[in-house]
């Protein structure tokens, strides 16, 4: 059961990931893409339905977090107050110049907004990033388990590495989004941004995949489950999907191999990391695992079956409302 | 340690009640987008779709700055009050989980069909986006207040060993009668702002004599509202709120009211200054016995007054009087504007009465501060309780984050939301001042 939570967990984040994904991308690559008012009106009218289902994902799966593992989530969100304090007030001016840009008629207005919009995205992601390299690499806890160590600790070059390599797969991500859902030149241009992307994200996601073995071994889990190598071998196949439809022109389906190297990379990373879910420093042990304050039994099957009941009802309804809403969004009309 | 206390209860105080502004908009404007749309389908009257419109806007500028100031509540939880957390999250974790999977995921991914949608899904899809998305704010609504209950009267869990709070039942938890009538008085307060914010804007359509017909329309709508759903705030709804604090918190009651001494036949104060030094009320106006009989349906019951408590168990008097007092005169008031305005109504005289349409326009603000005062009393009465009578609230805050950390981070959220503050008022107004006959494109 509680390796059900850690998977319930992991895939929440995970779906997070890929939709939250998709819309902190465009945030990103939205400057670089659309040019004049009406191209920019119609790639941010393309996650303007969606953007705020998204990120409910990272809301729900908090509260879930909350529920099941208490002494993680008060470890964390104290232990990283001033982080997560940047995340939060990110998060805030991200909605806000989103919402607000397209409220009053004029250029000044819509330019500062979609400047913000941009920045707070990109410095999102990077923290994102950044906080996920630093929980594969373990940071120092005390014996009550909360962080003891500095703000440069966190900056060390893996998590920077993975940060930036997030801000370079979702901007990716992001672009392949609006080649799906954009027509006309931002739909050209998203594809010019891939070329330039997914050479840059292949390096980088290499690099790091083999750092990850020194930093956080994956071996002792890929010898108890050999078949979570299933996990990278997806997010390679990705990676060659979207060469090979980039090379074949067949531009819409880029995304959905976007989806699979994201959700390949992200199931790796968690199930390296299992069954921590803040691992210690230098040794993990000294860290928070699924095990050191477990739930009740109660407690676990109540939030796996809500969780997983509402979970269900969220995804029908969902399938149901993007499909009426899939029509693409054309800058000239 | 003190020191970074207060700057954790400053803290939450300062973003819980700016917050708070803002889902009291959406819940209480969301039945009335709600009833116009299903309208405008049903009379095919382009006014009824106009009105909607012209609200939903209104809605969304709501929306957006609801849930951007509430992320900064889940993550306060984990940030500045870890004890609390670490050691209830197995119960009240969940009325946060089931917040977000079942009403946050409704009420955005519905709002986005209502706001994106039109003209693209049909007309009936788009009516019943509008009626979901008020499902998932009084949903949500539901299980914060869920929430806070249990933190009011805990019920459903055990202490472990390790003092650690676990869960026994979910269902004890989310169907207890103190949840309930508390949810449903809150919803009331929200419905009875929506109402007197239409009928206030409506009131300045007509003041300022343009789009006069949807200035009537608005006026009618939300004065019947605001009437009724101030007689739902003081009965049934507010009569069993008071009815569970005087059984499950005796001494927020005695805070509410001023009662120093204990009574048989207490006297209700209407009004009068606490002085809790000399442990009396200054300049009072008492209604003799009636206090009794409120708490006990008997003139002559005996009511506990402050002094029968530990000091250290007492709630601060002063804050808790004076909310207490705010919300209950405002909501009389509430209840004599409202009748005004139906009678008027019934006699045809609504519209050309300018005298109360004037009242009407100026009574905007006034149901904000009291459902802030409503929250105040129940907040600052559960003192010094962070869950009544097991965790005291000292117990609950982070041990790890400094006094300094949180003082800047207050003075970020400061600037931050006043500037929100600012942002907000531009985007209504500009709204109000375009109106619903021309906000059509």
């Amino acid at each position: 059961m509680i390796v059900l939570a850690f998977v319930v967990l992991s895939a929440m984040l995970g779906v997070y990931v890929l939709l939250d994904g998709y819309d902190l991308g465009v945030g990103v690559i939205h400057l670089f893409v659309a040019r004049g008012d009406a191209e920019r009106d119609a790639v941010v009218e393309s996650i303007g339905p969606f953007w705020n289902g998204n990120e409910v994902w990272l809301i729900a799966a908090g509260g879930t977090l909350f529920a099941l593992f208490p002494q993680v989530y008060a470890s964390a969100f104290s232990g990283f107050y001033l982080p997560f304090m940047l995340v939060l007030w990110l998060l805030m001016f991200r909605g806000i110049a989103f919402e607000l840009r397209g409220h009053f008629p004029s250029d000044l207005w819509r330019g500062f907004f979609d400047v913000t919009f941009a920045i707070a995205s990109g410095l999102l992601i990077l923290l994102f990033g950044v906080a996920l390299g630093n929980i594969l690499r373990g940071v120092p806890l005390n014996p009550a388990h909360y962080f003891e160590g500095s703000f440069g600790f966190l900056l060390n070059p893996y998590a920077v590495g993975v940060g930036a390599l997030a801000v370079l797969a979702l901007a990716q991500h992001g672009a392949a989004w609006i080649a799906l859902r954009v027509e006309g030149p931002p739909a050209e241009r998203a594809v010019g941004a891939i070329r330039i992307l997914l050479p840059l994200v292949f390096i980088l996601g290499i690099a790091l995949s083999i750092a990850t073995f020194f930093v956080h071994s994956p071996l002792p889990n890929l010898r108890a489950f050999p078949w979570i190598a299933l996990a990278p071998l997806g997010s390679i196949l990705g990676l060659i999907g979207i060469l090979l439809y980039l090379v074949q022109g067949r531009i819409r389906q880029i995304f959905h191999a976007s989806m699979l190297f994201l959700a390949g990379m992200l199931a790796s990373a968690a199930a390296t990391l299992y069954p921590y879910l803040l691992p210690g420093f230098p040794s993990p042990q000294t860290g928070l695992s699924a095990y050191t304050n477990p739930p009740s039994h109660i407690a676990l099957a109540t939030t796996l079956t809500v969780v997983i009941v509402g979970l269900i009802i969220v995804a029908i309804y969902r399938a149901f409302v993007v499909r009426k809403l899939t029509a693409r969004v054309n800058p000239t009309c | 340690m003190g020191d970074a206390f207060a700057a954790d209860r400053i803290q939450f105080a300062f973003t819980i009640m700016f917050h708070y502004l803002f889902p009291i908009g959406t819940m209480g404007l969301a039945p009335f987008i709600a009833w116009y749309t299903v309208q405008a389908i049903r009379t095919k009257d382009p006014r009824y779709d106009h009105a909607a419109r012209f609200w939903a806007k209104i809605f969304a500028i709501n929306f957006v700055i609801g849930v951007v100031t509430g992320i900064p509540m889940e993550f306060q939880f984990g940030t500045n009050w870890a004890l609390f957390s670490a050691r209830t999250g197995a119960v009240i974790g969940q009325p946060l989980a089931m917040e977000g999977i079942y009403a946050f995921f409704l009420e955005s991914i519905f709002l986005g069909i209502f706001l994106y949608g039109r003209g693209i899904v049909s007309p009936r899809l788009h009516a019943a986006s509008a009626v979901i998305v008020w499902a998932g704010a009084w949903i949500s609504g539901f299980f914060i207040t869920a929430t806070n209950a249990w933190m009011q009267h805990p019920v459903g869990y055990s202490v472990g060993p390790d003092l650690r709070v676990r869960l026994e039942s979910l269902p004890a938890l989310l169907l207890s009668p103190f949840a309930w009538w508390q949810f449903l008085h809150v919803m009331t307060g929200a419905v009875v702002t929506g109402g007197f914010l239409m009928a206030g804007v409506g009131a300045y359509y007509l003041l300022a004599r343009r789009q006069t017909e949807y200035g009537a329309m608005f006026v009618r709508g939300g004065v019947v509202v605001a009437f009724v759903f101030s007689a739902i705030a003081v009965f049934p709804t507010g009569d069993r709120n008071s009815a569970d604090v005087t059984k499950y918190q005796p001494a927020k009651l005695a805070a509410m009211e001023g009662l120093f001494k204990s009574a048989y036949g207490a006297p209700l104060a209407i009004i009068g200054m606490p002085d809790t030094v000399n442990q009396t009320l200054i300049d009072p106006i008492f209604v003799p016995k009636v206090l009794s009989f409120l708490a006990y349906g008997n003139f002559h019951a005996n009511v506990k007054g402050l002094a029968e408590y530990p000091a250290d168990e007492r709630p601060p008097v002063a804050v808790t009087y004076y909310a207490y007092h705010i919300m209950v005169g405002l909501g009389t008031i509430f209840l004599g504007l409202g009748a005004l305005g139906v009678l008027l109504l019934w006699l045809k005289r609504l519209e050309r009465s300018r005298w109360l349409l004037w009242l009407l326009m100026l009574a905007i603000p006034f149901p904000y501060i009291a459902n802030e005062a409503g929250w105040v009393t129940s907040e600052v009465g559960r003192q010094p309780w962070i869950v009544y009578g097991l965790i005291r609230t000292v117990q609950g805050t982070s041990t790890n984050v400094a006094a300094g950390e949180t003082i800047f981070t207050i003075l970020g959220f400061v600037g931050m939301y006043f500037l929100l503050g600012l942002l907000f008022m531009l985007l209504v107004l500009r709204e109000i001042g375009i109106g619903p006959a021309e906000s059509t494109a």
